[in-house]
């Protein structure tokens, strides 16, 4: 029997071409038991790795090939670079392992590290060493030194190793300059007497993958295909073979291969024993962790209960009872408690925070402030935060403000648990369509602008039909497919997808420990200055029981942090987001007609395609509301009928009579994930484990094939308890379709109330909202030209960056009057929203920022004053600012301002610096209308004059198109035409193909759907024109509004290059 | 001063249809970079029309149909620039040569010999057209003027002077500049930006105040817009073409008489050469064949050849063209010789007195080309290993002397092999037995000694590359023993794994 202890997966980044799971289910075909995996300096793929093993009955040893680089005049013997396969025999070998790659990562730039020899004697006590391949310490000796340097080597290893830890590695790739080292390696072996080991330094799992690691190759060394020579493979052999394969191979030698599995008996280590402990929190003495936490919480219920009504707050109290009972048991209150210390140092440093995901299902997390949401008030169910049989930690996520404000609870955590304590978790960059098309065709040798054309026709529609495959956009690129070349190409992107190309850090990820984080896996430096990351992605630690604390950042937060601020100093009124009024009519009358622009999590046009029909009228509303248009619910055929079970349309019921409890508050109709989990306990007599088994499959990216196993579990349980076939579609539906991605509920809750929150702000704070909007972009779902130009209509003022007046961020400025455009006239009045020098194009911050400080010194009286007072202005700077009306207060107009900043960038030079400026007319013509359109749109991406579509009304009514105000009072069917500005373009993967256009003119927002035949016949127009003309029948469905396109129309209104967001 | 300009538009097509006639009104584009990666670089207004963009694809530019493409040819342009040259030369000896598809004439005094200037700028574009080529003319009174409005306007444009801004005006910005390089964009952008949408615009700024913002060049691009510059012209230097040329009374079959003619082609080349204190780093000679019609640029034999060292010896030069010619004979009777050579500086060397005496330049060359007769060209020159894996890629460099010293070097510091082994070219034929994957039984047709039972085997080694070409390889080699009389003798069998062929490929010593 033969057992493969040498591989590498594509984790060694560009030195392997499978994934992890691939060579395991090659491993797994040819019935090995066991398989190590010896990635480049790293564990990156060891969980995966271990997962899959786990799955397939296999067991996975650990090790890596650790870089070596020992100066020549050093330990005689080890000298020069190399690769050290180091493979893990125990526990303190893994630490050994991870604390010598940890060393060798920090000190050095990223993918440059090299051990040192004191290092490797320091850390290698539990592992064991092999000689290697065509890069290990024995080749580099051979090739340095012949016989005598090659003994040295082996002397050394042995001795840092001790006797029974080497292996002399043979490894055999029908190359003859490899035999030869292989029969130096036997003497070698023979005279130390050391034990032989067969590998076959495997890189992939099948031959036919070798092309991929050739062109790796390639892209490591900066060549192409056809310039890298010899540094490509000679052939197609380090793929895993079979134990038949490598028993013939090693025929002549039968211990190399006996000794696998001899070798594999000795290593007992996996990662089920990874020795993590959560970090305990330092208490006042006399005090449990438990006792301080149980002190905390009820702290808390007093603030959060204290005035609710009997009935609650003892169902508070029971539930927190329980819950802390449980905490208890499980010994998680050192994990609250830190959870509990990281919100209140937000509180302290007036960071906004709120818990989100399943911790909103906790009374505890609620009275402890990590949460916003009343889980008690609310029903919801615990368990799916934290059960007694899962075994797992709970997951709490915590929302910030992006930026800064998420930075500086980042380094509060670094500070208190240490550099080696705390950590990021990793983000693997995988290669996509775009970066395959780029690189793949880099190595074939294809020019830039090539690369440009398929790089940029392999676009993210979220749909794709057999059409919009990989091969037709090719096609769109002009490429022709038929050429073997460009074949090749073809094949190669597409076997690339999904491997990993390198490592990234995540967002918000962090992993905290007790004791060294970087004995349970190894850290690295991240790109961003003081920062460490673990090897893992946060996937890979929930595998592996790992805690983590998701600090995310949220625009939207950072968006309310700043409304508050603005009004606070602008509207002199004090906002609390814990205190808003309950029931608002503004908000609920502005969700119920769509008018949600900016909102978040209910801004989409499929959001406000459904928000009429809804009809939201209370919070409870806005949690399903958030929650319904989710691809889950969509693909599983939920929304619909929710909606006209809600409008009485049809009878509210259940599937099975035993679900109504489950199901009853959303009508009969599942929603959230934790009704989902209840039906497969009540339906199919699911276990507490199987639960949390389907919960893992419904949150996983790698959850297709799971799913396919639980559906099978589901069926049987049913078929027990007598659910009728029907029923079990139903059922089986629902639970498949949320594998896509559904919310809990408690999710929804949190995003519910940053909804609610964000609506109330934009109802009754305008100005500050859209202010503060503005300053968080990008975000959500509209480009800033349309917050604009909603803003507008819904009454604000908006006025034009001046660089007398404008700072660096959109402000408010106090005006005597308000000129109303169509729409409700808002608390806003009086005040008007001056956009900010951010949105110059080209402008930087630090020049802006000089600029706002000369004018706190003194005005500037003239262009040439600008200039001088700062001289950091860039020619282009100045300009940009010129052409779009920024400099009108010091000049005449925006082109008299072009005309003096054309003189006023020439330096005179000191001999002339002190003549007076002289005073020339400007001879250039003021911009016409379009010529402004054109440099706003141009210059800062938006325009506060009238929009495009306002200049042409005249021509576009002549034309028979309708404003998209209009629709509202017109019949349902009527046939018609819409115009304007392409502001969104989707084609979501749930919606067959169709494609959604947003078209906004001077009036509002009007929507079309374009069938997928339309779409392939217009495809061009549509994806690439600014301004269209949609004709088709109107479809009125309870003021859901839309048109159906039946003919697509370019429509020319400005050539300013106005932008849409496409491909949601 | 009147100044006359011929300007080609869409010059690379131009130069196609001057080859293929029968191609003009259809929509032409020419396409430019190596295949599969062709780009469109040139169009008529017919392809323009129909929808082809420059940029595009060979794919896309099909996809729309019914456009002819050509790949773009540095020859026609050539002969298609010569012509322009030619007929601008027909008309003026002062001729500035402003770039492919431009010419500027010196027009002055011409009136009395082509009539007015209106009808001299007819003149021009009917011959022009009779060389093939439709062009657009000017006259003004200064080049610069001259040739913005051939490029501006389609047909024959004459302007008269102290008309020219009020003529040019209409013009766009554009067509101040000939290349859009960055400095070009620069200024068209800051116009743009100021409103400047035509040359009329951009003559009426003031003057002061535009050149206290664009500098001196953008002072003279206004005095471009209003036609106002005054330049010298920059003649071609006519002096250093050396081309020759003999219309033949009958056509030549034979390459003897040929060499006769050539002969006395190159003594007048080579002397009027040498009279410049120069010697030719090139000759080019041109055949235009019976029946060929010189503006189709079909039948015309052309043969080029570029010396490594520039030489001025009429003997070697004949002798070169002679082996040339027979090695590449023209194939049909011909009409023209035209002879043109390239000079070149005389080079200056001094022998070491230490090295060794290198075979002279002009042997050498003699040489060389006598060599390339027999095996063909690309088949002499130095072997250069190749960066690959495959088993004994190489690949021919020209041959330089004196840089085998290097080679030598990097030979002898290469370790020595235990073994060496002999290689048969090319390696012979062999039916295999195999059993187990072993080679078993070797039948060796072409030498019966190379046959029979494989004593033992070693192998395989196998290599394979170039997977993304379509000359793939995968090779697998064996070194087998079998037994020769009473010894026994170890070969190298090679086993081609995509044809199924084995062969015997050497045998070691």
């Amino acid at each position: 029997m033969y057992v493969e202890l040498h591989a590498r997966s594509a984790f060694s980044f560009l030195e392997g071409a499978s994934l992890p799971e691939h060579l395991i289910a090659s491993g797994a075909k040819f019935e090995m038991p066991v398989m190590a995996l010896l990635d480049r300096d790293g564990v990156y793929g060891a969980p995966r790795f271990h997962m899959a093993a786990k799955k397939a009955g296999m067991k996975a040893r650990v090790g890596a090939e650790v870089s070596c680089k020992f100066p020549a005049g050093g330990s005689a013997g080890l000298r020069g670079q190399f690769r050290l396969p180091l493979l893990v025999s125990d526990r303190s070998g893994y630490q050994n392992l991870c604390r010598l790659i940890t060393r060798m990562k920090l000190r050095a730039p990223k993918g440059e590290g090299a051990v040192r020899f004191e290092e490797l004697q320091e850390h290698a006590g539990g592992l064991v060493c092999l000689t290697g391949g065509d890069e290990g310490p024995l080749a580099a000796a051979l090739a340095g030194g012949g016989m005598e340097a090659a003994r040295g080597c082996i002397q050394q290893l042995k001795n840092v190793f001790g006797e029974s830890c080497v292996y002399v590695e043979l490894q055999r790739h029908f190359r003859r300059e490899q035999e030869t080292r292989n029969r130096a390696a036997m003497a070698i072996a023979s005279s130390f007497r050391l034990p032989l080991l067969a590998t076959n330094g495997v890189c992939y799992a099948t031959a036919a993958e070798r092309e991929l690691c050739d062109v790796f190759t390639a892209i490591r060394h900066h060549r192409t295909l056809a310039t890298a020579g010899r540094l490509l493979s000679r052939n197609s052999e380090r793929h895993l073979k079979s134990p038949k394969q490598m028993q013939e191979l090693f025929a002549d030698l039968p211990e190399a291969v006996a000794n696998t599995l001899e070798l594999s008996s000795r290593l007992e280590f996996t990662l089920e024993d990874l020795g993590y402990e959560f970090p305990r929190y330092p208490v006042p003495v006399g005090e449990t962790m438990m006792s301080f936490l149980r002190e905390r919480t009820w702290e808390g219920f007093e603030g959060r209960y204290g005035r609710a009504a009997e009935g609650l707050r003892g169902r508070a109290r029971s539930q927190i009872e329980r819950e802390l009972k449980l905490i208890e048991k499980l010994e998680l209150s050192g994990y609250f408690l830190i959870v509990w210390d990281l919100v209140r140092f937000c509180r302290e440093q007036s960071i906004l925070v709120q818990g989100r995901g399943s911790a909103a299902n906790s009374a505890v997390c609620y009275s402890l402030g990590i949460t916003a949401v009343d889980p008690v008030g609310m029903d919801l169910l615990f368990e799916r935060f934290l059960s007694e049989e899962r075994g797992e930690w709970p997951d709490i996520d915590l929302d910030l403000p992006s930026g800064d404000q998420r930075e500086r609870v980042i380094q509060y955590l670094y500070q208190r648990y240490g550099e080696r304590g705390a950590a990021m978790t990793a983000n693997v960059i995988t290669y996509r369509s775009r970066m395959a098309a780029r690189e793949m065709g880099k190595a074939l040798g294809f020019d830039a602008e090539t690369l440009e054309k398929v790089s940029d026709a392999v676009s993210n529609w979220e749909y794709r039909d057999a059409k919009d495959a990989f091969d037709y956009r090719f096609r769109d690129a002009g490429l022709d497919l038929r050429h073997p070349r460009l074949r090749k190409y073809f094949e190669l992107c597409v076997a690339v997808q999904d491997l990993p190309r390198h490592l990234g850090q995540h967002s918000g990820g962090m992993v905290i420990c007790q004791g060294r984080l970087d004995t349970v896996v190894p850290l690295e430096p991240a790109s961003m200055p003081g920062r460490v990351v673990v090897q893992w992605d946060k996937e890979d630690c929930a595998d592996l029981g790992i805690i983590k604390v998701d600090l995310l950042g949220l625009g939207m937060m950072a968006v309310l942090e700043d409304s508050l601020k603005i009004i606070r100093t602008d509207y002199g009124e004090e906002v609390e987001l814990a205190h808003l009024p309950a029931d608002d009519p503004a908000v609920y009358s502005a969700l119920q007609k769509a008018d949600t622009i900016g909102m978040f999590q209910i801004e989409s046009r499929a959001q406000m395609s459904c928000l009429p029909r809804l009809q939201p009228r209370n919070f409870y509303d806005i949690v399903v509301q958030v929650a319904i248009i989710r691809p889950g619910p969509i693909v599983g055929q939920m929304v619909n009928p929710y909606l006209q079970r809600r409008m009485g349309r049809e009878q509210v019921m259940y599937p099975h009579p035993s679900l109504e409890p489950v199901l009853a508050r959303t009508l009969g109709v599942p929603l959230f994930q934790e009704q989902l989990l209840r039906i497969a306990m009540v339906a199919a007599s699911f276990t507490g484990g199987e639960a949390e088994e389907l919960r893992r499959a419904m949150g996983f990216k790698r959850s297709q094939a799971r799913m396919k196993e639980i559906e099978a579990k589901l069926r049987s349980g049913m078929e027990r308890n007598g659910l009728t076939q029907a029923a079990q579609e139903q059922i089986i539906t629902a639970i498949t379709s949320f594998a896509l991605y559904g919310f809990p509920e408690s999710h929804a809750a949190s995003f519910a109330l940053i909804a609610y929150a964000s609506a109330y702000l934009k109802c009754h704070y305008l100005a500050a909202f859209t202010a503060a909007l503005l300053n968080n972009q990008p975000m959500g779902f509209y480009r800033p030209a349309t917050i604009v130009k909603d803003a507008q209509r819904h009454g604000l003022k908006v006025l034009r960056i001046d660089v007398l007046k404008s700072g660096w961020d959109c402000t408010l400025e106090t005006v005597s009057r308000i000129a109303g455009a169509q729409g409700e006239t808002t608390a806003s009045a009086g005040l008007a929203l001056r956009m900010g020098l951010r949105y110059v194009r080209g402008l930087r911050e630090e020049t802006a920022q000089t600029i706002v400080k000369q004018r706190q010194l003194g005005r500037f009286v003239s262009i040439y004053d600008l200039v001088h007072r700062v001289p950091g202005l860039r020619k282009d700077e100045l300009n940009k600012l010129a052409e779009i009306g920024g400099l009108n207060s010091l000049a005449a107009d925006r082109r008299d301002a072009l005309w003096q900043v054309g003189r006023a960038i020439h330096d005179p030079g000191p001999l002339l610096a002190e003549l007076p400026v002289p005073e020339d007319r400007s001879p250039l013509l003021p911009m016409d209308g379009e010529e402004r359109l054109v440099a706003d749109f141009r210059g800062t991406g938006l325009t506060v004059e009238p929009h495009p579509t306002a200049y042409h009304r005249a021509r576009m009514q002549a034309m028979g198109i309708h404003p998209a105000s209009e629709l509202s009072r017109l019949r349902n069917g009527q046939h018609l035409r819409i115009g304007g500005c392409v502001i969104a373009r989707q084609r979501p993967g749930t919606a067959k193909g169709f494609v959604f256009l947003s078209l906004e003119d001077e009036t509002g927002v009007a929507n079309a759907i374009i069938t997928p035949d339309l779409f392939e016949k217009n495809r061009r127009l549509i994806t690439c024109e600014q301004f269209l003309v949609v004709e088709g029948a109107l479809q009125n469905q309870d003021n859901v509004i839309s048109v159906k396109a039946e003919r697509i129309l370019p429509l020319s209104i400005t050539r300013a290059p106005a932008e849409s967001h496409d491909f949601h | 001063m009147p100044y006359a300009c011929i300007f080609v538009p869409d010059f690379p097509v131009e130069a196609w249809l001057r080859a293929e006639p029968e191609l003009r009104g259809q929509a032409v584009a020419v396409l430019e970079g190596k295949a599969p990666l062709q780009r469109i670089v040139a169009t008529n207004e017919n392809a323009r029309g129909a929808g082809i963009r420059l940029g595009m694809t060979r794919l896309q530019a099909e996809t729309g149909g019914g456009v002819v493409l050509r790949v773009r040819s540095a020859q026609q342009e050539a002969a298609a620039h010569a012509a322009l040259l030619d007929c601008a030369q027909s008309f003026s000896p002062r001729v500035e040569d402003t770039s492919d598809d431009t010419v500027l004439l010196d027009v002055a005094g011409l009136e009395a010999l082509f009539g007015p200037l209106s009808r001299m700028a007819r003149t021009m574009a009917q011959r022009t057209a009779q060389l093939g080529l439709v062009a657009q003319v000017a006259v003004a009174a200064n080049p610069d003027a001259a040739a913005l409005a051939a490029r501006g306007f389609s047909g024959v444009t004459v302007i008269s002077e102290g008309k020219e801004a009020e003529e040019l005006g209409r013009l766009p910005l554009e067509a101040l500049f000939t290349n859009r390089q960055a400095e070009a964009e620069q200024f068209l952008e800051t116009l743009e930006r100021w409103g400047i949408r035509n040359l009329r615009e951009l003559a009426a700024l003031p003057e002061a105040p535009l050149s206290g913002r664009l500098g001196q060049e953008g002072l003279h691009l206004q005095q471009l817009a209003r036609g106002a510059t005054m330049r010298p012209l920059v003649p071609a230097e006519e002096l250093l073409v050396f081309e020759e040329g003999i219309e033949l009374e009958y056509p030549l079959v034979l390459l003897e008489p040929l060499a006769f003619l050539l002969a006395r082609l190159l003594e007048q080349v080579c002397a009027r050469v040498g009279a410049r204190a120069r010697v030719i780093q090139e000759l080019r000679l041109e055949l235009e064949l019976e029946n060929g019609r010189r503006e189709r640029g079909q039948n015309i034999f052309q043969r080029r050849l570029r010396l490594p060292v520039p030489l001025l010896d009429a003997k070697v030069f004949l002798k070169l063209l002679q082996l040339d010619l027979q090695a590449h004979p023209p194939g049909a009777p011909i009409v023209k010789i035209h002879l043109a050579a390239e000079p070149a500086r005389p080079r200056a060397a001094q022998s070491g007195l230490f090295q060794p005496a290198l075979p002279e330049p002009e042997k050498l060359e003699l040489t060389l080309a006598r060599i390339a007769r027999v095996v063909g060209e690309d088949k002499v020159g130095s072997p250069e290993l190749c960066d690959t894996h495959r088993p004994e890629s190489f690949q021919l460099r020209r041959f330089v002397p004196g840089d085998s010293e290097a080679e030598t070097k990097s030979v002898s510091q290469s370790r020595s092999l235990v073994t060496a082994s002999r290689i048969f070219r090319p390696p012979w034929i062999a039916a295999v037995t195999v059993q187990d994957g072993k080679p078993m039984h070797i039948d060796c047709p072409r030498r019966k000694e190379v046959s029979g039972k494989v004593l033992w085997a070693s192998g395989p080694w196998r290599s394979s590359g170039d997977w993304w070409e379509q000359e793939g390889w995968s090779h697998e080699q064996w070194d087998v023993a079998l037994q020769q009389g009473d010894g026994i003798v170890l070969y190298r069998l090679v086993r081609d794994l995509l044809r199924g062929k084995w062969f015997v490929e050497g045998a070691y010593d």
